[in-house]
């Protein structure tokens, strides 16, 4: 395996993502000179109409590399966990989940607003998190890639057609969910921001902590065990850790697909299994992923948008084939 | 040594039942379907206008909207039925329908940029819908075949990340739609019987019957295909020749279908296995699958309509029934391992 | 049933490009019982399933009777050669006579049931393999050494002159295998079938085969009837294992006792 310098490419990432940061403050229906976007954040102009777009798109960057990050994490943390190379919050039909609770609390319980949704989409997406990986281990040969994706796209279409039911009867309520539907980050503000970042910092914590316990839980239960973790705990807490992060993102972004899978299959790929390292490269690098995914949608889409979930679902869907067919995943 | 077959001959003879009593349901329904509306119209009547006699409102209704919507059900159910056990019996597996592994998702994502995008109905979305989903299909067994060599496994997770994608550009579309169009396109999406027109009708018919003969001739290939490939070929079956015209034609049959009647959902996976437990697994359950697939669909219909304070399309109800089905399915199979 | 000479000539023949068979010149003794030996990966399974048309030939070619087989109609040969695949799908809930009945499938016509040919193929080929107790069975339901017999019986239904078994007795316990090769040899005996076979265990493969061939990294290194080729030289060369070669007590056919590290003189 090639060992990558790890410290040099934490710097290189960092500075993508800054760049691309910049990118995505200057790009939008009206195009700002970076110098500006510079004079405007080192606080020298709060005035002009460029001063004002900025304030305004300045949040959105924040969001998108905190949805990235917080989906890289949770797909890289759902890969360890499950000893499975494909597991992302879409394919384990956690968007899904997710869309269900949010779609009946339109509707049963007259939510409108983002904050509103958080709870509902962080419990979905646990409970169909759990479910499907509970239906895909049963069986002697455990949670394969084959179940889990399969176990994934069932649950989905049977939440889907549940979501179906709600939503149809309800103009009202299909006019608020096609929105959230597709993923988008272009709805965040200070607010929605500071109301999901306590769950995304306990969220960060939590795997942090956990990192060297499920390194061992990579060599196997019984290994894991006999070095001293505890893999019903270290399963638990990191799935905990795992929905939050997916959860509180998905409701204010609405299912962003493929971007927990896309990142972390590819760090390891590069770096080796060490979480340690994974976790880190794997926040830099999906809070990249997203950002750039959403200027690129917003290129594409100008005058208005092309939603970020789209976009990462036309990069990801190819990843993930290629994943398959680079023989990554074991057992076809 | 004559009665040794005694048991075979009863199976056979139940199959025999089953499928018989699947017809006479299939027919029931038909009538309920004929007869029930938003106003209740005698069967007498309903032959008088069906014989081409002129019954003032009964006319009407029954041939502009009953008819057609009546015939979506029973051809557009047969070919679902049909075609979900055509790929429930090639990949050995009965999760893996068109609906599932993405096939319905390129017909979909066709015919959703054909209406909403374009503007255009009628045969044309069929024709393109139907070319897409066969291009669909093709793509998805191409990306399955590593150095010539292709699995089943392969097939359902490429299927799988295949119909992500093309979800992914149908909820774009979706969004980007003019609001008063999305209301249709989403029944639609979700199977609906609503939108069938009586000019949809006659293709839809034609190309049932044909196809469904097609598949007929190979029900004594579909008995040895679950054995696996070494067999299938040690018994005299040219498997790439054999293969590749079912799919195509069960394909063509879901693609046609769906286009008429948008994807009913659960109708291709469940008819299979539910055919495969009442007509027994001693022979191919493939026209029981597409009778199943019709009471199915009438059934749904039935329900939809009245069983609810609002009219549900179609799909809904079948989705709804469907999935208690699918999870038994899928824990059931996980059990006794895949493949 | 007629006679058929079945040979592979100048065969070359592997997976996804890579040749496992390099060259092979061999005909099929006719109405004997052939087993193919040699280590791992020495392509025997190969060259088993190439007779089979199961794998693509690279190059030469299989021949049944002086034409090659991929001349003609793959029915015509479903006929002849029959096969027991290694690991083949139980379909979920079907019974024993049903699963048998699809060995009838290249016999069978369009739109046309089982005439009295087929339940007679399929009632000779339960009781050969004795099995009639369980026709009424689901396989599920059944010992792996009772789905092993269902799996020959519908091989047997087939009526082929030559039948193919890829490992038959894998998996199962030694009284079991003991019983499929008697089986087997009865076969042979009463209707002069041709049986040729891949077998794992070594002994059992010298007892029972009239004629071995022992393949070593593609290639044909011996073929012959065990008592004239089997050699501790033979061993050594094709497994690489120092053996010594007795007589086996009760069948008096050779026998191969491995020495192995702690146990040389």
């Amino acid at each position: 395996m090639r060992k990558k310098n790890f410290a040099l490419s934490m710097v290189v990432c960092l500075a993508l993502l800054f760049i691309i940061a910049i990118f995505s403050i200057s790009f939008g229906a009206k195009q700002i000179a970076f110098s500006k976007i510079i004079e405007v954040l080192l606080g020298k102009d709060s005035d002009s109409i460029e001063a004002t777009v900025i304030l305004q798109r300045v949040p959105r960057t924040v969001f998108g590399i905190l949805a990235g990050g917080a989906l890289g994490i949770s797909g890289a943390l759902m890969q360890s966990i499950t000893r499975n190379p494909i597991a992302d919050p879409s394919i384990l039909g956690v968007n899904t989940g997710a869309s269900l609770f949010v779609v009946a609390g339109i509707a049963f319980l007259n939510i409108t607003a983002a904050y509103q949704y958080i709870w509902l989409a962080i419990i979905g997406a646990g409970l169909t998190a759990f479910f499907v990986y509970a239906v895909a281990s049963i069986g002697k040969d455990g949670a394969t890639p084959l179940k889990l994706a399969l176990s994934g796209a069932a649950v989905s279409i049977v939440l889907g057609s549940l979501v179906s039911t709600i939503m149809l009867p309800d103009n009202r309520v299909l006019q608020a969910f096609r929105f959230w539907q597709v993923g988008s980050i272009g709805s965040a503000t200070w607010d929605n921001i500071s109301l999901i970042i306590p769950f995304l910092i306990i969220g960060f914590i939590i795997s942090m902590f956990i990192s060297g316990y499920l390194n061992n839980l990579a060599l196997g239960d019984e290994a894991a065990t006999a070095l001293g973790t505890n893999v019903v705990i270290t399963r638990s807490v990191g799935a905990l850790a795992s929905v939050l992060l997916c959860g509180a993102t998905t409701a204010l972004a609405g299912p962003i697909g493929f971007v927990g899978l896309i990142i972390p299959h590819l760090v390891r790929l590069i770096y080796g299994s060490e979480m340690g390292k994974i976790l880190p490269l794997s926040f830099l690098g999906s809070g990249i992923l997203l950002l750039l995914s959403d200027v690129i949608g917003r290129i594409i889409g100008s005058p208005g948008e092309t939603e970020v979930g789209i976009i990462t679902a036309v990069f990801g869907a190819p990843v993930f084939i290629f994943a398959i067919r680079k023989g990554r995943v074991k057992s076809l | 040594m004559t009665d040794l077959n005694y048991g075979f001959k009863k199976r056979a003879l139940r199959w025999k039942v089953v499928v018989l009593a699947l017809f006479i349901m299939s027919l029931i329904l038909i009538a309920c379907e004929l007869c029930f509306g938003s106003v209740y119209y005698p069967v007498k009547d309903i032959i008088r206008v069906l014989l081409g006699e002129n019954i003032d409102g009964v006319s009407y209704a029954v041939n502009n909207v009953r008819l057609p919507r009546m015939i979506g059900a029973v051809f557009s159910g047969f070919a679902f039925g049909i075609a979900g056990y055509v790929f429930q019996n090639l990949l050995h597996n009965p999760l893996a329908s068109p609906d599932v592994i993405g096939i319905s998702a390129g017909t979909s994502t066709a015919a959703v940029f054909l209406i909403l995008v374009l503007n255009i109905r009628g045969g044309v979305v069929s024709l393109v819908a139907m070319v897409f989903g066969i291009v669909t299909a093709m793509a998805i067994y191409r990306l399955s075949i590593i150095k010539g060599h292709f699995t089943y496994g392969r097939m359902i997770l490429v299927g799988i990340a295949v119909s992500a994608l093309l979800r992914a550009i149908t909820s774009y579309l979706l969004a980007k739609a003019a609001e008063y169009d999305v209301g249709s396109t989403m029944q639609w999406l979700s199977g609906s019987l609503n939108g069938v027109q009586m000019e949809d009708v006659p293709a839809l018919i034609v190309v049932v019957v044909v196809l469904t003969f097609v598949l007929i001739s190979f029900t004594r290939h579909m008995e040895i295909i679950p054995l696996g490939d070494d067999f299938a070929i040690t018994l005299g079956i040219n498997t790439r020749i054999t293969y590749s015209i079912m799919i195509v034609v069960a394909v063509i049959l879901i693609s046609f279908a769906t286009s008429v009647t948008g994807p009913i959902a659960s109708v291709a996976f469940l008819s299979g296995p539910i055919a495969s437990s009442l007509a027994g697994r001693g022979k191919s359950s493939l026209v029981p699958a597409g009778l199943v697939g019709t009471v199915l669909t009438l059934g749904a219909d039935l329900v939809a309509f009245h069983a609810f304070p609002v009219h549900y399309p179609v799909g809904v109800v079948t989705g709804l029934l469907g999935a208690p089905y699918m999870l038994y399915l899928l824990i059931r199979m996980n059990r006794r391992g895949v493949n | 049933m007629g006679k058929h000479i079945l040979e592979a000539r100048s065969l070359v023949a592997g997976y996804d490009g890579n040749a496992i068979i390099k060259g092979l010149d061999l005909t099929i003794p006719e109405g004997k019982i052939s087993v193919i030996i040699g280590s791992n990966g020495c392509g025997k399974s190969t060259l088993l399933k190439t007779f089979c048309r199961l794998n693509k030939v690279m190059s030469g070619n299989i021949y049944l009777d002086n034409k090659p087989v991929s001349e003609y109609d793959p029915k015509e040969i479903s006929k002849i050669i029959g096969l027991m695949p290694q690991s083949p799908l139980v379909p979920e809930g079907i019974s024993v006579y049903d699963l048998i009945s699809r060995g009838r499938f290249p016999y069978r016509k369009l739109f046309r049931g089982m005439d009295t040919n087929d339940f007679g193929a399929i009632d000779e080929a339960m009781e050969t393999m004795g099995i009639i107790e369980l026709r009424d069975r689901t396989v599920d339901e059944l010992s792996g050494g009772q789905r092993q017999r269902v799996w020959i019986a519908l091989a047997l239904a087939q009526q082929t002159d030559i039948l193919f078994l890829d490992e038959p007795t894998t998996f199962l316990d030694i009284s079991y295998q003991v019983e499929i090769l008697d089986l087997l040899g009865e076969l042979n005996r009463s209707k002069k079938t041709t049986i040729v076979m891949v077998l794992h265990d070594i002994n059992l493969s010298v007892r029972y085969a009239d004629y071995i061939f022992a393949l070593k990294s593609g290639n044909l290194y011996a073929e012959g009837n065990p008592e004239s080729i089997i050699s501790e030289k033979l061993i050594k060369d094709v497994y690489g294992l120092d053996c010594t070669v007795i007589t086996d007590p009760t069948s008096n056919t050779p026998m191969i006792v491995p020495i192995g590290k702690y146990h040389k003189e």
